[in-house]
């Protein structure tokens, strides 16, 4: 791998120790991403890659529907938006809400 | 005296702490042995359990029945039930039976006294219910006192007065001011209809005296026993509750709860990180510290809980939509994978004109956007896993329907079509399964301007048994 910082763009799941998904309720979904390190924090904070017009554009939702958390202490970044469906209505095909990382996986930050 | 009688006139904040035992999040889904019997080695003041999550789905407070296998909740009950009455302390658990609604709580409290009686154990059992009636959604839809979680979610808004009605159950999450209410009845195990997880492990604490705002954050994490450490777990968790802060360690010694995996976990399944709602107040985090006590347990202190001058109860209501049928098959036919949508369509049109009714055909084709939607390019041209929902009033409506729609789409001759033996590949035969009842969620709401001791509703009873002649 190259090293952190490199110019080089690095998919998100080569610089995160976790990217889960689950939902925060029926209605909303929350996405969770810790960092390796300081380095990788701090290139995913600065990447526009996570910016919420970038993440709406994953998510097909609005940008303004993004809620986004920097949380430097732990090195994590937490992601709240609204579910297309609430959990469980006909047609839901994730009622945990648990494989909604998976866009996030390949982004180049 | 009664287990909580016995340590509300025993313990106050002090040089011993407080032990809280949190035995299981997930009571119904077993309890590793060895853990918890590490943790009744360390004399807890109380032993707490949370049963339920709305994580699951709506079709479990709609339907009223338990998500857990009935063997295992026994199983569990009567290893937390025996474990409190040997060293005499309070059991507490919340969210019976997954959704916690009357029937949820009945089949727990069914379980428990079986267990009682087996062990022959006398005990007095405090119970909260939480079911509310549709008329008091009802008015207060009309009153505006009902409201979104979150106004600018599209999808949150409210339902109509006839939505309401058509909930199966409706209940509230009750706080630690009703668990206190139920304590108050000095019962030897409390067990809860739908509950705030934090209020099975915050209101002892704070019945006791202990600061609102650590109890409440020291039962956020431990509610979910030893998910907060590193590797998480489903171990027993021991929280030691002081004057100014609470330490937290596993009962697996291979699982470290570290300031960074306890920091972690106040991220879980909340859409904000800093605050959490309670029905009598919020949960402040931002000035949470997070130290090393040593390599296994973490020392936290600085949440801070600000009362609200009215509470508010959030409200989960579920309705039935009908009955489901299942119908699963492959099809491997690039061909057709192509013109998979049009299919469907094309069969579902010709399906309602061979058998009318009020059935509907949802489909979710894995690997080609099931689970998400995909973009083209990573959509399988080479396989495809056709799971097809046939809702409708009546299962055997639902079954029919699915019948009929298999064999027109078997047979059903595409444009470019080569395989003429048959469309889909089947697994098993029967290929049409029933599959239970299907609800969805009416009311996940925010209820204002009711007084919890009007909508909950606190009880106790005491059972013992005539000791058999041996």
């Amino acid at each position: 791998m190259s090293s952190l910082g490199a110019p080089t763009p690095t998919a998100l799941k080569h610089l995160a120790s976790v990217v889960r998904s689950k939902n925060a309720g029926p209605l909303c979904l929350t996405v969770d991403l810790f960092f390796r390190d300081r380095p990788a924090y701090e290139r995913a904070i600065a990447s526009s890659g996570l910016s919420a017009d970038s993440v709406a554009w994953l998510y097909g939702v609005q940008a303004e529907q993004v809620r986004r958390f920097d949380l430097p202490e732990i090195l994590a970044i937490k992601l709240a938006m609204p579910r297309a469906l609430c959990v469980g209505d006909p047609g839901d095909g994730d009622v945990y809400g648990a494989q909604q990382h998976a866009p996030l996986l390949e982004v180049l930050l | 005296m009664s287990a909580v009688a016995r340590l509300l006139s025993s313990h106050k904040p002090g040089p011993e702490r407080l032990r809280v035992l949190s035995a299981s999040g997930q009571l119904g889904y077993g309890i590793a042995a060895e853990s918890f019997e590490r943790g009744l080695a360390r004399r807890p003041h109380v032993i707490g359990c949370d049963m339920g999550s709305i994580d699951p789905g709506p079709y479990y407070l709609g339907s009223g029945q338990m998500a857990a296998p009935q063997a295992m909740v026994r199983r569990d009950l009567e290893r937390v039930l025996c474990a409190a009455r040997a060293l005499d302390v309070p059991l507490l658990i919340g969210s019976a039976g997954t959704a916690g609604a009357g029937p949820h709580l009945q089949a727990t409290l069914a379980l428990l006294r079986e267990v009682a009686q087996t062990h022959q154990l006398s005990l007095r059992v405090a119970t909260v219910t939480s079911d509310l009636p549709s008329d008091m959604l009802v008015q207060a839809l009309q009153d505006g006192r009902l409201h979104a979680l979150d106004e600018a979610t599209p999808g949150a808004g409210l339902p109509d007065a006839q939505a309401v009605r058509s909930c199966s159950h409706i209940v509230a999450q009750c706080g630690s001011h009703t668990f206190m209410q139920a304590l108050r009845l000095k019962p030897d195990v409390l067990i809860a209809g739908r509950s705030c997880d934090t209020a099975i492990f915050a209101a002892l604490p704070m019945m006791l005296g202990y600061d609102p705002g650590l109890a409440l954050h020291m039962a956020k994490i431990i509610e979910c026993t030893s998910l907060c450490c590193e590797p998480g777990g489903r171990d027993a968790m021991l929280a030691q509750l002081g004057e100014h802060d609470f330490v937290l360690e596993s009962m697996n010694p291979a699982l470290r709860a570290t300031p960074a995996s306890v920091a972690a976990h106040a991220l879980y399944e909340q859409a904000d990180p800093w605050q959490v709602d309670e029905p009598e107040g919020t949960l402040d985090l931002r000035q949470a510290r997070y130290e090393a006590l040593d390599e296994r347990r973490t020392r936290v202190s600085g949440a801070r809980f600000s009362p609200r001058p009215a509470p508010t109860l959030k409200v989960e209501g579920a309705a039935r939509v009908g009955s489901r049928a299942v119908l699963m098959a492959g099809v491997a036919d690039p061909g057709l994978i192509a013109l998979l949508p049009q299919a469907l369509r094309e069969v579902d049109k010709r399906a309602h004109q061979l058998l009318p009714g009020a059935w509907q055909m949802v489909p979710h084709l894995y690997g080609q956007g099931a689970v998400r939607p995909l973009p083209a390019e990573q959509r399988s041209s080479h396989e495809v896993g056709l799971v097809l929902e046939f809702l409708a009033p009546e299962m055997e409506l639902a079954r029919t329907a699915a019948a009929v729609f298999k064999q027109n789409l078997l047979h059903f001759g595409y444009p470019g079509r080569l395989s003429t033996g048959g469309n889909l590949a089947f697994a098993f035969t029967p290929s049409e399964c029933e599959a239970h009842e299907s609800y969805r969620f009416v009311l996940y709401h925010l209820l204002e301007g009711v007084d919890p001791d009007q909508v909950f509703v606190v009880d106790a009873q005491d059972w013992s048994w005539q000791k058999e002649a041996a």
